[in-house]
C-alpha cells in the first residue's frame, strides 16, 4: 500500500491532533509565539521567523519528493495548493501588514496564547472577524477571488527542470541566506 | 533578543519540517491555521444570527456539512494548542500577560492585535491560507502558490514595518 493513507474519520482527526501538538511544540521551542520574535525579521533584529521556515521548508520538500521518486509515496494523492496569482498575490501583501501591525499569523497566535498571552486571544478574535468580513463581502469578492485560476502549478513544471533541481537551488539559496543572518547576528550581538 | 529559553531554530525547523512531511506521508495534505478562524467565524455567526450565516454563500462550505466541527484543520489548531502549551509549561516559558512593546498603550495594542488579525483573517481566505496554509505547506510542495505568497508577504511586512517604524522594535 502507498501512502497517503486511507482511514476512518477518527483515525484521520486523532493524526490531525498528533501532528498539531508537533507543530505547536516547534513554533513554541523557536520562540514563535512571541510577538517581538515575530516581527524581529522586519526590523532586521531577530531572524527566528527566516530559519525555522526555510529549515521546515528544506526538510519537507526534500522528504516529500524523496518519498514520491522511491515509489513511498504517492504525489498525485497529496493536496497541492492550486495557483490563484493575483488573490494569492494580494493576499500575501495584506497578509503582510497585518503579520506586522498584530504581531502574529493565524498559527502563532494560537501557541501565544498557549503560551499566556492574552494579546494573541484578541488577534484570534481578530482573525475569526476578518474571515467573517470576506464572507460578508464575498459577492462582491468572488470575480476576483476566482480570477487567474491556474490550477496546480509547482516550481519544476513552471521553469521545466527536475525537481531536484528546485530542491538544490532552494539549499543553496536558504544555506547562503543563514550564513549572512548569523554573522549580521553576531555582528548585531557585539554591537 | 536572543533569549536562551527557547531551542535553535534549525532544531525546531528540522522537527516542524518532519511533522509536516510526516503529515503529507500519512494525511495526504500539509498543514493549515486560517481555515478553522474562518469556519469558527461561520458557525458561530450560524448560532447568534442563523438567518444572515444561511445567506452568505462562502460560509455553506462550512453549514452545509453534517458535522462542520469535525474538521481536520480544526483537530491541528486544537493540538497546536496543545503543543504550543506543553512547550511553554516544560520550558517554565508560560507566563500570562498582555504583550505589546514598551512605548505602546494597552488600549492601542487591544486595537493593533485586533485589527492586524482581521487584516490577517480578511487576507487568508483571499489567498487560501496563510503562513501555515500556502507559505509553509505550498512552499515546501514547490508550489507557486506558496512561493507567491512567501515574495509576497515579506515585500509587504518590510515595508509596513518601516512605515510603523519602532512600534515592535
Amino acid at each position: 500500500m502507498t501512502a497517503p493513507f486511507e482511514m476512518s474519520d477518527a483515525a484521520s482527526l486523532g493524526l490531525a491532533l498528533l501532528f498539531g501538538i508537533f507543530f505547536g511544540l516547534s513554533l513554541e521551542r523557536s520562540g514563535l509565539g512571541n510577538p517581538h520574535k515575530l516581527t524581529g525579521v522586519f526590523y532586521f533584529q531577530d531572524f527566528t521567523v527566516p530559519k525555522v521556515m526555510f529549515t521546515a521548508i528544506v526538510v519537507a520538500s526534500t522528504g516529500l519528493y524523496l518519498l514520491s521518486d522511491l515509489n513511498l509515496l504517492d504525489l498525485g494523492r497529496v493536496y497541492i495548493i492550486p495557483t490563484f496569482f493575483w488573490p494569492q498575490l494580494v493576499g500575501g501583501l495584506v497578509f503582510g501588514a497585518g503579520f506586522v501591525v498584530s504581531g502574529y499569523c493565524p498559527g502563532t497566535a494560537v501557541t501565544g496564547f498557549a503560551s499566556g498571552r492574552i494579546d494573541a486571544l484578541v488577534t484570534m478574535a481578530g482573525v475569526s472577524a476578518g474571515s467573517l468580513l470576506f464572507a460578508a463581502l464575498y459577492p462582491m469578492l468572488e470575480g476576483f477571488y476566482l480570477s487567474s485560476d491556474r490550477g496546480v502549478v509547482t516550481l519544476p513544471s513552471l521553469f521545466g527542470v527536475n525537481h531536484w533541481v528546485v530542491i538544490m537551488a532552494l539549499v543553496v539559496i536558504a544555506g547562503a541566506m543563514f550564513a549572512i543572518l548569523e554573522r549580521f547576528e553576531h555582528r548585531l550581538g557585539k554591537g | 533578543m536572543k533569549n536562551d529559553r527557547y531551542w535553535s531554530p534549525y532544531i525546531t525547523g528540522t522537527l516542524l519540517g518532519l511533522s509536516l512531511l510526516a503529515s503529507f506521508y500519512a494525511a495526504g495534505r500539509g498543514f493549515g491555521a486560517s481555515g478553522p478562524f474562518s469556519l469558527i467565524a461561520g458557525v458561530g455567526t450560524n448560532v447568534v444570527a442563523p438567518g444572515y450565516a444561511g445567506g452568505l454563500k462562502y460560509f455553506s462550505r462550512y453549514l452545509d456539512l453534517p458535522h462542520p466541527l469535525l474538521d481536520w484543520g480544526l483537530f491541528l489548531l486544537v493540538g497546536v494548542f496543545l503543543g504550543g502549551l506543553a512547550g511553554a509549561l516544560s520550558s517554565r516559558n508560560f507566563r500570562l500577560m498582555f504583550d505589546k512593546s514598551a512605548s505602546m498603550s494597552v488600549r492601542t495594542r487591544v486595537f493593533t492585535a485586533f485589527g492586524g488579525g482581521m487584516l490577517i483573517g480578511f487576507a487568508a481566505r483571499l489567498a487560501r491560507g496563510c503562513t501555515s496554509g500556502v507559505a509553509l505547506t505550498g512552499g515546501s510542495q514547490l508550489a507557486l502558490a506558496g512561493w507567491v505568497f512567501v515574495i509576497a508577504m515579506f515585500a509587504s511586512g518590510f515595508l509596513f514595518a518601516a512605515l510603523f517604524r519602532r512600534y515592535w522594535s
